[in-house]
């Protein structure tokens, strides 16, 4: 069996006095796609920004393609590519100028042509050159979404991507993932909209007060027999 | 009650309530410090001796004090779009609140300023001890404190009339033209020599003698003259009331042209510190309240040097006021010019020594930018500087620079706070915090400013001598946070405070 991309052990994560995420453990292969679903404060986003190497974990350990998060944020970094869950984007700085950063930082050449069509498939071309504070919330979660794709990362990202999103982004957003899979990459999706979690994803992991408490297939939470189940597991 | 006082109380109270737990008893003790040095500050002086007529000399400038106080307030309210705000925009839309109440917590907020205060604390000083200790003297205050409400009152108006004049059709050519002029007419004030006989005839004349005649008798020109001041308030709100509504229904023109303006795109950067520093600064440039409060930073105090015929000796304090100031805009709550754009800069494989370093780079290249503005004004007045005064003024400038650009990122990593700063309206930090900020900033700063204006006096080579300890002093403080910022607990918690 082959060694999963994303590898979380134990994961725990601890802010003050609050236990955000209490020992979480799940896995991710190559071409897979996975949802983290739950309630607000379930620990969906604390666990994303532990696995994009911007959180620290307080216990536990996460191995993104065999690096310890821990211990090597910054290659941990470079396989990832993150789309957080609020905003996302720098007010002042344009779309491009968000793109030239990542290129930079990332190490990519002939990255224009990329960057072109990846706004142009989330019809954000004609504001390339604005700055991200006069963007709709939708326009915003678009863009973080391209950032997140732009590199074809080991490690795709996505917290709450559709959130706000018109049906033409939703229907990009599907696109990356199903591209980012075709290529081998690992995908982690986290939103709370059970639909399109299984339109995305093949497996999901429902995490309820920091603990998962249950790992099904696609299949098994679609339908009104798979709203119950969900429902079920949120109490 | 009026149903927008009621808001105000309670907008102030969920203010109140936002303060974190362990920030209570802080909140609580500053709030008390100020009323203590407020109640100090117009009592202790009537108590120090009078030489050689200095009480006439301070008796000669209160009028001119007591306009000072108004243009102080004026020039806030007018850079800051109107006011400080009880609640932030994005969480007031929440809230059916009315443009009234938007006035009122203005004004509430308005003292909350250490300018403001400062110049308020001088002129109940200057009133105690030109007065004497006198049992009336708490009359004497009476009149003062009535004419800071009023001045407050009537420097807010001034605030609304020219955000309403910005949002107009041509607003923003309007009120860059009545800048110009009222610059102008203040350079023609001070070259004819018109600008102390005109201070001299203000109506605070009135106050002055007012507030002091009542030390031997209270007669009716007492209570007539505070009539007065509240009947002058009571319109002065009124009107605020009725600009701050037509404001509140007018686009932020500049705002809007400049979020929905093409931003010519530029060459690859040619290296990572490059590309991280041209992100920070666009957060800095592209921001119309940064933009506009580090001009004012960089010519009101350049204008007071030249009216004031300021020489190089005293130049040595500039540095200290713009650097400050400047750092007040947003460099004490430095990560928050990433917005919620925090998050994704953090996941961009990048060290944090870098993304500190260049951070503190912008701080301190925008801080002398705007330093060096004020000097070069200052300097044409004051003519060609010896080598001695050269060296006191700029070693003074890169020690206060160093100072708080370290001081600043230290409270950045420390207490980091989730601000828009896209409203002119907006501060770093809450205004307590700002309060205290200000006043450290302004204490250590004025301080070295002094520090070098004797070392104006001395061989060149003494300036540099005392520059470079403490210019490393500073350093190895940066060095300090930038090792707490490479923590990546604390760097989580930053991140995740200003991206919220």
């Amino acid at each position: 069996m082959s060694q999963p991309v994303v590898d979380v052990r134990s994961l725990q994560v601890r802010f003050g006095r609050v236990d955000a995420v209490r020992g979480i453990s799940f896995a991710v292969e190559a071409g897979a796609a996975t949802a983290l679903l739950g309630r607000n404060g379930a620990g969906k986003s604390t666990t994303m920004r532990v696995l994009a190497g911007v959180i620290a974990p307080t216990a536990g350990q996460v191995l993104v393609a065999g690096r310890d998060v821990a211990t090597e944020t910054l290659a941990v970094k470079r396989l990832t590519g993150y789309c957080p869950d609020v905003g996302g984007l720098v007010p002042r700085a344009t779309p491009w100028e968000h793109l030239q950063l990542a290129a930079r930082l990332r190490r990519l050449t002939d990255w224009e042509d990329t960057a072109r069509d990846l706004l142009e498939r989330f019809d954000l071309g004609a504001a390339a050159h604005r700055v991200t504070a006069g963007f709709s919330h939708g326009m915003g979660r678009r863009m973080s979404v391209v950032l997140a794709a732009f590199h074809a990362p080991a490690v795709l990202l996505l917290d709450e991507p559709f959130d706000g999103v018109d049906p033409l982004g939703v229907e990009a957003t599907m696109e990356v993932i199903a591209d980012a899979r075709a290529r081998g990459a690992a995908v982690l999706v986290s939103t709370h909209l059970r639909e399109l979690a299984i339109d995305a994803c093949q497996d999901a992991i429902v995490l309820r007060g920091g603990s998962a408490v249950a790992e099904l297939s696609a299949a098994e939470m679609a339908g009104e027999a798979g709203a119950g189940v969900y429902r079920g597991l949120l109490d | 009650m009026w149903r927008p006082v009621a808001d105000t109380g309670a907008l102030l109270r969920f203010r109140a309530g936002m303060v974190r737990d362990g920030s209570r008893a802080l909140a609580l003790a500053g709030s008390a410090g100020l009323v203590l040095i407020t109640v100090l500050a117009g009592w202790l002086p009537a108590y120090l001796p009078d030489g050689e007529s200095r009480r006439t000399d301070v008796l000669s400038l209160l009028p001119s004090a007591m306009v000072g106080v108004f243009v102080v307030a004026a020039i806030s309210a007018a850079a800051s779009g109107g006011g400080r705000e009880l609640l932030p925009r994005e969480e007031a839309v929440a809230f059916p609140l009315s443009a009234v109440t938007d006035h009122l917590g203005a004004l509430v907020m308005a003292p909350l300023n250490i300018a403001w205060l400062l110049q308020s604390w001088t002129l109940l000083g200057a009133t105690a001890y030109v007065a004497g200790p006198t049992p009336r003297l708490l009359l004497s205050q009476v009149v003062v404190v009535t004419w800071l409400v009023t001045a407050t009152a009537l420097a807010q108006v001034v605030g609304w009339a020219f955000e309403l004049l910005r949002r107009s059709r041509h607003g923003v050519w309007g009120s860059r033209i009545v800048l110009v002029a009222v610059g102008a007419a203040a350079v023609q004030l001070v070259a004819t020599d018109r600008l102390v006989p005109l201070l001299q005839r203000s109506p605070t004349l009135h106050v002055t003698i007012a507030s002091l005649r009542v030390r031997t008798e209270v007669t009716a020109g007492f209570f007539a003259t505070v009539a007065s001041l509240l009947a002058v308030t009571a319109l002065a709100v009124a009107v605020g009331v009725a600009l701050a509504d037509v404001v509140s229904r007018r686009p932020a023109r500049d705002e809007l042209r400049l979020e929905t303006a093409a931003q010519e795109p530029r060459r690859d950067p040619g290296s990572d510190l490059v590309a991280v520093m041209r992100t920070d600064r666009v957060g800095i440039w592209r921001s119309l309240p940064l933009r506009r409060g580090l001009l004012v930073l960089t010519v009101m105090p350049g204008g007071v040097a030249i009216a004031g015929d300021l020489p190089w000796q005293l130049l040595t304090i500039l540095p200290g006021l713009v650097a400050s100031g400047g750092a007040l805009l947003f460099g004490v709550n430095s990560w928050c010019l990433d917005g919620r754009g925090a998050l994704w800069r953090d996941s961009l494989p990048v060290g944090p020594e870098l993304a500190f370093v260049a951070r503190a780079l912008v701080l301190v290249e925008v801080l002398l930018v705007a330093t060096a503005g004020t000097v070069a004004m200052a300097a044409m007045r004051a003519g060609v500087p010896t080598a001695a005064e050269l060296a006191a003024v700029s070693c003074g400038a890169l020690v206060v620079v160093g100072q708080v650009v370290s001081a600043s990122l230290r409270w950045s990593v420390r207490r980091p706070f989730a601000v828009d700063l896209r409203s002119a309206r907006a501060t770093p930090a809450p205004p307590l915090v700002m309060v205290a900020y200000s006043a450290r900033l302004a204490v250590s700063t004025t301080l070295v400013g002094l520090g070098f204006s004797v070392l104006a006096l001395v061989p060149w080579e003494w300036s540099v001598v005392v520059a470079l300890p403490m210019l490393l002093l500073s350093a190895w403080r940066l060095s300090r946070t930038a090792a707490a910022w490479g923590d990546p607990v604390t760097r989580g918690r930053v991140v995740a405070t200003v991206a919220s």
